[in-house]
């Protein structure tokens, strides 16, 4: 390594630091005032969570089967729109020009997140896992479509030249040769969307989209704590299992 | 079509790609039913020649006619060419059936291909090719199980699916071992005879001289040979590919 490189890291760590400490200043996070009326907070609260209510499990049970299904369904509507919105952000399925176009309109679906495209929903349909449940489906079209045209834009393109010159369309061409030839990926990308959105699924309650976000939002403002825990424990345990299951099916799909 | 025919006429066909001509006032002539292999060195102008007549590469002087017109380039390609890619181009993970019945995409509408049901008597069909082809017992294995020599097959099965007036196949059995390359080629001499023009790049002259009725020799671009088979000086072919 040269001496002027070694020097110009020298630079970039100390001006990283000063920058970092700038900025935990700004946040108050050097406040020691702050830090210890905050560290009472906590104490306080955490003493408040223990023992968690089990008097609540029925009504948070039901409400993380609801979060499961929003995040299921919403998966799934996600991933029937993704598959022609990915086919039109495909440099190879469709053409520079069209991929350009419909690679902007993915940009823009996954620029909102899935909370506040639940908030576009409780307006447009009403309170309730149907908003929340379109709310994942558009978030997913938009970060499905981008995983999937990624990796149609991977495939061979002497296979797709190939099939194009039997005579096919490009319609043909992406049902007969991109789709089989991504198929795996396609599917691991979908369990890997899945999984994340049954964590996105967990707050979607926060904004009146159903499932078990209501419960944990309503157990924190009125200052329930050992329900909230009661709720926290059971969306983890949910979450473990999900995982738990993905990677059983991910291996058995990577397997064959 | 009948055996004879003219089906491929270039002349002074060229093509210029990144301010280096690839091909250069080449004149070309192809008859149904003839086998015409097409050597020369890497580099020299061979798979571009192919590309060109089968309508992914405008050519930018000279005159192409394929089949009585010049050959489409734009929009969808013309099923009656059939083009084998040097590494295939077959999709892996399907079966050898519904690679072959690929072929068949030209005659099959929208909603069946989104379905992937094909008209009853394209599986008929594909089943009798890869029957003709002795790969009729892997139609329901995926391609990436089967050996070199039976994805050549399953690569002429789609082709044949088209119902080709002109076979074109790149560096066809180049990555074959001598048994199975011959075995590849005399299921092409089978298809020729049928009417069929066959015109393959190879940089195999002994098997070239052996298979094709006639042999053109690419060098830099140009023609530097163009010879019914039996007549080739094979010195000079050696002179061209050293």
């Amino acid at each position: 390594m040269t001496s002027r490189l070694r020097a110009r890291r020298r630079v970039l760590l100390v001006v990283t630091a000063l920058a970092f400490i700038a900025v935990l200043a700004h946040l108050g996070l050097l406040d020691a005032g702050q830090l210890a009326f905050g560290a009472r907070n906590v104490a306080i609260f955490t003493r408040d969570l223990f023992p968690p209510d089990p008097t609540v499990i029925g009504r948070v049970g039901i409400a993380i089967l609801e979060t499961i299904e929003i995040a299921f369904a919403g998966t799934l509507l996600g991933c029937v729109a993704a598959l022609p919105l990915a086919i039109a952000s495909s440099e190879v399925a469709a053409g520079p020009g069209s991929a350009r176009v419909m690679r902007a309109v993915l940009a823009f679906i996954r620029t909102i997140p899935a909370l506040l495209w639940a908030v576009v929903f409780v307006v447009a349909v009403g309170l309730g896992a149907a908003a929340g449940t379109l709310g994942v489906a558009v978030y997913s079209a938009g970060y499905l479509g981008k995983l999937y045209a990624d990796a149609m834009d991977g495939v061979d393109p002497e296979v797709i030249e190939a099939v194009r010159a039997t005579g096919a369309s490009r319609v043909q061409v992406a049902r007969l040769a991109i789709i089989p030839e991504t198929m795996h990926a396609l599917l691991t990308q979908l369990l890997f969307v899945f999984e994340y959105n049954v964590r996105a699924s967990s707050i979607l309650g926060f904004v009146g989209a159903g499932g078990i976000g209501f419960y944990l939002l309503g157990y924190l403002q009125s200052l329930q704590y050992d329900r909230l825990m009661t709720a926290v424990l059971a969306t983890f345990v949910a979450v473990m299992l999900i995982d738990a299951l993905s990677a059983r099916l991910y291996r058995w799909l990577t397997d064959a | 079509m009948d055996a004879g025919t003219p089906t491929i006429e270039a002349r002074g066909l060229g093509i210029t790609f990144r301010g280096r001509d690839v091909l250069v006032d080449v004149d070309l002539q192809a008859r149904a039913g003839e086998i015409v292999m097409i050597a020369g060195r890497s580099g020299g102008g061979k798979t571009t020649l192919l590309r060109a007549i089968k309508g992914i590469l405008q050519p930018q002087r000279g005159h192409l006619s394929v089949l009585g017109a010049p050959p489409r380039v734009d929009g969808r390609a013309d099923p009656r060419i059939g083009f084998i890619p040097q590494q295939l181009g077959l999709v892996r993970a399907e079966t050898v059936l519904a690679n072959t019945l690929t072929g068949a995409c030209s005659r099959t509408g929208l909603l069946r291909s989104l379905l992937g049901r094909f008209a009853p008597e394209e599986y008929e069909r594909a089943h009798a090719i890869l029957d003709q082809l002795g790969i009729g017992e892997y139609a329901q294995l995926p391609v990436r199980m089967l050996s070199g020599g039976q994805r050549q097959r399953v690569a002429i099965a789609r082709s044949l699916m088209q119902q080709p007036s002109i076979l074109l196949a790149d560096e066809f059995v180049s990555q074959l071992d001598l048994v199975t390359a011959r075995e590849i080629l005399e299921v092409t001499r089978a298809i020729a005879r049928r009417g069929v023009t066959v015109l393959m790049t190879t940089h195999e002259v002994e098997m070239a001289r052996e298979f094709a009725d006639r042999i053109v020799m690419l060098q830099d671009g140009r023609v530097a040979v163009d010879a019914p088979a039996t007549d080739v000086d094979v010195a000079r072919i050696r002179e061209v590919l050293r």
